[in-house]
């Protein structure tokens, strides 16, 4: 059967914006897109170019749009988008500028993994297992104990270990939108991989506290994309949701994110009800409140105004048992 | 023109293993590396990494089986080292961040492998190869290391014996850069697109052993390729050896465990070279199913799939339509890994002084005519640690050298002639047909006349080559010419391939020969080394092996 495929490209030597360029290739039973790309460029046009290596799924290479889905070519079957689509378009992802066609230029989003320290903090060097030792005749080896509970975070099928960085979900975040210097969800996953991990001796809660700073775990916007998007099944926003209760937990909460739900755990704890204005001040002071002000007059204006005193709500008891079962009360 | 105390070509796990031993030390090393590190082959290793951990095991064992999976041609001293090596190194690993299985006593937990006598393959699910080249990818950039990614390697520059560094394309402004350095280390992985139907990555197409040969460095053993026995049917993605380690069942067509007939007492663990062939001559006996047979693992049941082996899983489904909980896999023998490679001692040592090689692309020799399963990530471990060593010795006494910057010229010079030239042949089917040659007259049987032929091919496929157009004449990320240039590295390899495979008139390991069916130690217990002469022919030189404890005997499963 024959199939059009609409590429997207561009050539900054020759091009002043975008274009797309349609060819038409041959199907065959299990073949992918990329195996679609590859045999286009081979056979039609040498220009197109596209990033690909192990075609497996592994490598994270061939990430790009098809049909304006974030995808994997190589694990994309064509048949699958012609019948939804009837037709394979391609273009390079987004949130990172194009180097060509659907090359994009992957700097910055390299940069953000390195920023959150990908690696074990603390470690003791002198640790007899952590020289490297050969083995004499007959000699044997000791090793480290550590149980399989110490790592049931980081041994699933769906863990953020088998994170493949292949950008999927960087160029569908929500929050790179809003906010480019955002770390993203692939790099926050990786924080939240190191942070569980039970060698790492981050004794001073570093890694946290640099993930808590702007642009970090608190400017995630809870789009869900990552989690709708990864081709390994892992969810970047859960790993994301887990870090704000750890800093929590741990009292790293200078950033106006964990203030912000502090301050509404502690609303509710206190009178079952959300004191929208001592929120908005907890969180962001003064400047915050000030910042609020067009905000809440708007709200004034179309009469819902808060009220300065708040009154009990009538199942206070069922809260305070709650807050208790979730061992909250010392953060009130 | 840039400068490095250490260029390290590739950024696999060899590269960057050897980058984290030079960057620890603080040694001024570049990693160069044509994608970015983490798109390197290595990652798609699946099942495991060996290395004689439990108190009923010993490495002395591990060191023997090696010795005999590699039918006797492994150097024997090198082979010591990876063994006695081998635990130490995966510890060092685990407390540099690499995540393995645990079992119940909360040691590492351990798989079966072919040709392994006990349960010696450390794992993570069937990950353990992404596992490892993620874990020493941050550990690269914990030491604040250098990386040129998406730069090509082109050429080794030597100055009076000496290496003074690379040549490198730039992918991404197509510009020629020199880089000098007092060592070079190549770990620039293996040659798997020789072959159609192979488990490689794209890019896995010989070029630093390509790079290495026009250098004058010998390759040695290049006739033996590994042909994994379980690729699936329709792309030859790899199915782990960890399924069978679990205990995963081979069928034919008649639903029989075959393997009873080839290795009664291994069955389906088994070395690759063994299995393989057995799978093989099933096919060519009319007992395949549309030219492949059935790798079963239901009777392993969901639950353990799905833990242990859940990539494969999903790989099954995604790439053959088969889901392996309730369906058998189409699988058949696929190209997979070179034994052979670029000669080196066990310190990474060419014959070039401070040049290196380490990995895939290196011939130490640990694997001989055959690899077994879970030795490959040992291998660039291990080796990939004692070149970082050995460099780090090597530049305290390292002399100045110069870097020739016409080599630079003469490289940018050869692109730009190439990318203008408008030949009507297009690489890409030009490799599809060499790829289809190899696969069909130097696979896993051989026979002389058939490889005579494929040697006829590839004389009219480098005709053909020197009239390839090129259609992209841009500079900014040009594949094109990449592929050009990956093209003629491959169509190299596989001439050495096919000339060393002639020459060998002998059945060892991988390189089976139809028309010669023993092995013949009498006459060929030694290693090949090619090189190529002053006209760019290939010639043939012997080495001896090094046997230290084992004589050899027959070989038998």
């Amino acid at each position: 059967m024959e199939f059009k495929v609409r590429a997207c490209r561009f050539n900054p030597e020759t091009d002043e914006k975008p274009y797309y360029k349609e060819y038409t290739a041959e199907d065959y039973p299990g073949m992918t897109v990329l195996n679609a790309l590859i045999k286009i460029k081979s056979e039609l046009d040498g220009t197109l170019s596209f990033r690909r290596s192990c075609r497996s799924a592994i490598c994270g290479s061939c990430a790009m749009k098809i049909n304006g889905i974030t995808k994997l070519a190589c694990k994309t079957q064509v048949s699958h988008e012609i019948d939804k689509f009837g037709i394979i378009n391609v273009e390079p992802l987004a949130n990172m500028p194009v180097i060509r066609d659907l090359v994009v230029d992957q700097e910055s989003f390299f940069d953000k993994i390195k920023e959150i320290k990908p690696y074990l903090l603390g470690q003791r060097e002198d640790e007899a297992h952590n020289r490297f030792h050969a083995l004499k005749e007959g000699e044997k080896i000791s090793q480290p104990v550590y149980y399989k509970s110490e790592f049931q975070n980081l041994t699933g099928n769906e863990d953020t270990p088998n994170c493949i960085l292949c950008e999927c979900c960087y160029s569908e975040c929500g929050g790179v939108v809003g906010n480019k210097n955002y770390l993203g969800p692939a790099a926050l996953a990786k924080l939240y991989r190191y942070s569980e991990d039970p060698r790492d001796n981050d004794k001073n809660g570093s890694r946290l506290v640099g993930g808590s700073k702007p642009d970090g775990i608190w400017d995630c916007v809870h789009c869900q994309s990552c989690e709708e998007f990864c081709p390994k099944g892992i969810s970047p926003v859960k790993a994301i949701v887990k870090l704000h209760e750890k800093s929590v937990k741990n009292s790293i909460t200078f950033s106006a994110g964990s203030k912000h739900v502090v301050s509404i755990a502690r609303s509710i704890g206190e009178t079952g009800r959300l004191d929208e204005v001592k929120v908005a001040f907890e969180s962001g002071g003064i400047t915050g409140l000030i910042n609020d002000l067009p905000m809440a007059f708007g709200a004034g204006l179309k009469g819902k105004i808060p009220p300065l005193r708040h009154k009990l709500i009538k199942d206070m008891e069922d809260i305070r048992l709650a807050y208790k079962e979730l061992d909250l009360e010392d953060k009130l | 023109m840039l400068k490095h105390d250490v260029v390290i070509v590739g950024a696999g796990l060899a590269g960057l293993r050897a980058a984290v031993e030079l960057r620890k030390k603080g040694i001024d090393a570049v990693i160069v590396s044509k994608v970015y590190p983490t798109r390197s082959h290595s990652g798609a290793a699946q099942g495991g990494v060996n290395a004689a951990f439990d108190e009923n095991d010993s490495w002395e064992s591990h060191f023997f089986d090696t010795v005999k999976g590699s039918d006797y041609l492994g150097d024997q001293d090198a082979i010591e080292i990876l063994a006695s090596e081998a635990p130490g190194n995966i510890l060092e690993l685990q407390s540099m961040g690499v995540v393995f299985n645990r079992n119940d006593k909360g040691g590492i937990a351990q798989r079966p492998f072919g040709g392994q006598s006990f349960p010696r393959s450390c794992y993570y699910a069937d990950a353990v190869g992404h596992m490892m080249l993620h874990g020493l990818f941050d550990n690269v950039l914990k030491y604040k290391t250098k990386i040129l990614y998406e730069y090509f390697v082109t050429s080794l520059v030597t100055d009076n014996g000496k290496v003074s560094g690379v040549v490198a394309y730039d992918i991404k402004n197509g510009k020629f850069e020199g880089i000098a350095a007092k060592a070079v280390l190549f770990a620039t992985g293996g040659y798997g697109q020789v072959y159609s139907s192979n488990t490689n990555a794209l890019i896995n197409t010989g070029d630093g052993m390509a790079v290495s040969i026009k250098a004058g460095v010998p390759l040695m053993d290049m006739e033996f390729v590994q042909f994994h026995p379980t690729t699936l049917k329709s792309t030859g993605i790899l199915v782990t050896e960890g399924a069978r380690g679990e205990g995963a069942y081979l069928l034919n067509s008649l639903g029989v465990r075959f393997m009873s007939k080839y290795a009664p007492k291994a069955m389906e663990l088994a070395p690759r070279d063994v299995v393989a062939r057995a799978e093989q001559t099933e096919i060519n006996e009319g007992r395949g199913i549309g030219g492949a047979i059935l790798l079963d693992i239901r009777h392993l049941g969901k639950e353990r799939i799905m833990e242990k082996l859940p990539q494969i899983m999903q790989l099954s489904i995604d790439f053959e339509g088969v889901n392996p909980i309730y369906e058998p896999i189409p699988i058949r023998p696929g190209a997979h890994y070179s034994m052979g490679g670029i000669k080196t001692d066990y310190n990474g040592r060419t014959v070039i002084e401070g040049y290196y090689s380490a990995g895939e692309s290196a011939c130490v020799s640990v694997h001989g005519a055959n690899r077994l399963g879970g030795n490959s990530l040992l291998d660039t471990v291990v080796f990939g640690r004692r070149a970082g060593i050995d460099m780090a010795e090597y530049l305290k006494t390292a002399d100045e050298r110069k870097f020739d910057e016409k080599a630079v010229k003469r490289d940018e010079e050869a692109f730009e002639k190439l990318k203008k030239s408008s030949g009507k042949e297009r690489h890409g089917l030009l490799k599809s047909e060499l790829q289809e040659e190899m696969r069909a007259d130097v696979g896993v049987f051989r026979e002389e006349n058939a490889m005579k032929k494929a040697l006829d091919k590839i004389g009219e496929l480098k005709e053909r080559a020197r009239n390839i157009g090129i259609d992209d004449k841009s500079k900014t990320f040009n594949t094109d010419i990449v592929e050009a240039f990956e093209f003629n590295n491959i169509l190299l390899i596989a001439e050495v391939i096919t000339r060393g495979a002639i020459l060998r008139k002998e059945s060892r390991g991988a390189h089976y020969r139809t028309d010669f069916p023993e092995r013949d130690d009498s006459n060929w217990l030694k290693h090949t080394l090619a090189t190529l002469d002053g006209s760019g022919n290939i010639k043939f030189d012997f080495s001896e092996v090094s046997i230290t404890k084992f004589k050899p005997q027959p070989r038998t499963y």
